[in-house]
Order: C-alpha cells, then structure tokens, then sequence
C-alpha cells in the first residue's frame, strides 16, 4: 500500500537509498508490487565516502524527481492460487521514463508479480525472487 | 365535522352504499379461495367460479387450483441431516486433493506432524525455487488449510502463507524440528528482533546434506526426486 508521502528503501544501486513516493501512476490509491510510481529522493547512499560516490557516479541525487516500480511490499499480496507473500519492507527500484532501470545491479529479494507486470529487466537483475 | 343537522343529512348516501357493497364483495371472494384452500367441504354445493370435479379413484377434490398436499406428491420430505454439509464438502474436496492423506497427516493434530516452530520447506510446481521458513502458525480450516512460514532471504524478512491442499504446491518437508513443544499456538513473537530466527537457509543446506548421506549411490542428484513427487512429501520424518 505505497501512497503519497510512503518512504521507500531504494535497492539498486543508482545512488538514493530512500526515496518518499510523490505519486502513483495510474488510477489508483495505492500501489503494490509491479506498479510504477514518482518517487522524490530523500537520502543518498554512502553518505560517508561522498567523493567516491561522486567519483563512481552516483545517478541520483538528492530531491530529484524519478520514477520507480515497487518491488517488495509490507502489505500482503495475495496470489492466484491463494497464497501470500509479506515482505519486511517497502522498496523499489528507480527507472526512467520508458522504463529501463537507472542502476545496474539490485540487491535484495524482489516479488514474483513483477513478471505478471512485465518487469522482466528487473527481475533478470535481481539475485533472488520470491 | 359531523355535526351537521340530522335534517339536513341525507338518509341515503350512494357513496357509502357502494363501497360497503363491494367490501362485501370481496369478503365473499375471500372466503370463497379460502374454501378453495381448504377442499373441506365436498363438492355439495357448486361452487360457479371454480371448476372442481371429485375423482372417483383418490376420493379427493380436484379444482382449477392445484393442492398438493405436504407429503404425498410433489417435493419428498426431505430428513433433517445430521452432518455438517459444510464439512461433508470440505471432507469431500480433500479426499479429491489429498488421495493419500499424505497431507492431511502431515498438518494433523499428532505427535509426528508438523507443528508451529518446525522449519518447513515448501516446493512450488510452478517455477521459483522452493520456499523454507520457519512455521508461525497453522490455520485449519477444512481445504483452506494453510501454513505461515517466515524466513530472511537477504536481510529480508519474507513470510509466505501456503495452502497446504494446493496442487501447485508439490511438496511439504520438515527440515528441522523444533526441539521443545511451543508453548504458543502462533508464534508472532518470533517477528521481533529479539526472537527473530533470521534465515533458516543453514538448516535447509545441512539437512540437503544429510539426506544426501543417507541416499544410495544409484539415486545420486535426486535431492528434488522426492519433492516434486506430487504427495506432501514426508522426508524430514525419518529424524
């Protein structure tokens, strides 16, 4: 149940490490696994070694405006065949505006519904689906 | 209102007179269906607005209005059932989901089920790898039966509800035993930090091992073999 103001952990490895959602795209009131939303990101990873993320090129930086699809939920999500899956946490994964993801690599688990959402990219690149 | 001057009232009222006749009216209708209902009295006196003839064999009233009476024709009675249908139909739809009763007794209320506290290792038919987490609670209820299973893949905590009667889910294990009875009938403790278990995924790989110990050299790789075997499958029971 991502809405407006819900702060997200960001996962990839593009430079924000929270991100707060500033809108769900499409009709609806919230979002879930697999939808896309505009984020606003709120912190930077590595804020310590700032020059070497400066240096490795960090994509993102703080109170951009981006999109991102939802990869994991705190809210259950019910599958077809009627079992469950709840995550510890609510995160995603910034792309842009055709849909390519801004990172290269994600770490951490992902939802399986992003494949009935068509977010392959994102789920060849994550290490593990659930 | 009415007090109007008894000489100037009129004696008759051709309003009033009308309505108080077709009340009558009706009243006669009235009583003519309830006669109809009823069938007690006997065809003696013809009755013009129904058409009603007495049939020589049942002796009964046959009229334009079909009477049947409670029992004899028409619906049988049927008993009162002394089973729950809801459970009738859940036994039912097991017995067409489970036909070994393999996974009935898996989650069944015995010494050798599983219980909550058990670490359990579900495989999925449809892709993924198979899920393993530690069981939080058991909710019985006839074919919805379900497990909760809780577990951290990547310093994640993920909890998965399974169905346990899905067909989609090829196999159920116990991988590793709780070692003391818990005392709770859902562990939701176990989600703080403090009692938080994390991953189970050394437990799963040591018990993968075991069992590959305890294979024969001819079914070597055939760790999976058992799982997708289509029964609940029951290998951590051999503990």
């Amino acid at each position: 149940m991502i809405q407006l103001k819900s702060m997200l952990n960001c996962i990839d490895n593009s430079g924000a490490a929270i991100v707060e959602c500033a809108m769900v795209i499409g009709q609806k009131r919230h979002a879930s696994i697999g939808d896309r939303i505009v984020v606003v990101v709120q912190k930077q990873r590595d804020a310590g070694a700032a020059g070497m993320a400066a240096a490795s090129g960090a994509k993102v930086k703080r109170g951009d405006i981006r999109h991102a699809v939802v990869v994991r939920t705190r809210q259950k999500v019910t599958r077809r065949d009627g079992s469950c899956i709840k995550f510890e946490d609510n995160a995603c994964v910034l792309i842009n505006k055709s849909g390519d993801p801004i990172g290269s690599r994600i770490n951490g688990v992902v939802g399986m519904e992003l494949r009935k959402k068509k977010w392959s990219r994102i789920l060849s690149m994550a290490p593990s689906q659930a | 209102m009415n007090v109007a001057p008894l000489a100037r009232r009129p004696l008759v009222c051709l309003k009033s007179a009308v309505r108080q006749a077709r009340q009558q009216k009706i009243f006669s209708r009235s009583m003519a269906t309830e006669v109809q209902a009823t069938s007690k009295p006997p065809s003696r006196s013809p009755d013009r607005n129904f058409y009603r003839v007495v049939d020589k064999k049942t002796k009964t009233t046959r009229s334009a209005f079909a009477i049947y009476p409670p029992t004899s024709a028409g619906l049988p009675l049927i008993p009162p059932t002394t089973t729950n249908p809801v459970a009738a139909l859940h036994d039912f739809q097991i017995k067409k989901l489970d036909p070994t009763g393999a996974r009935t007794a898996l989650f069944a209320r015995t010494r050798e089920a599983a219980k909550v506290g058990d670490i359990l290792l579900v495989t999925h038919r449809r892709g993924g790898e198979p899920f393993a987490g530690v069981c939080l609670s058991i909710r019985r209820a006839g074919i919805d039966t379900a497990v909760l299973l809780r577990n951290h893949i990547g310093k994640v905590g993920v909890e998965m509800w399974f169905k346990i009667y899905n067909r989609n889910v090829a196999g159920i294990e116990i991988v590793k035993r709780r070692l003391k009875r818990a005392r709770r009938a859902r562990l939701t403790y176990m989600r703080k930090p403090k009692h938080d278990m994390g991953s189970v995924a050394e437990y799963v790989s040591a018990w993968r091992k075991s069992r590959r110990v305890f294979q024969t050299k001819g079914a070597k790789g055939k760790t999976g073999a058992t799982t997708a075997g289509g029964k609940g499958g029951k290998g951590g029971k051999k503990k």
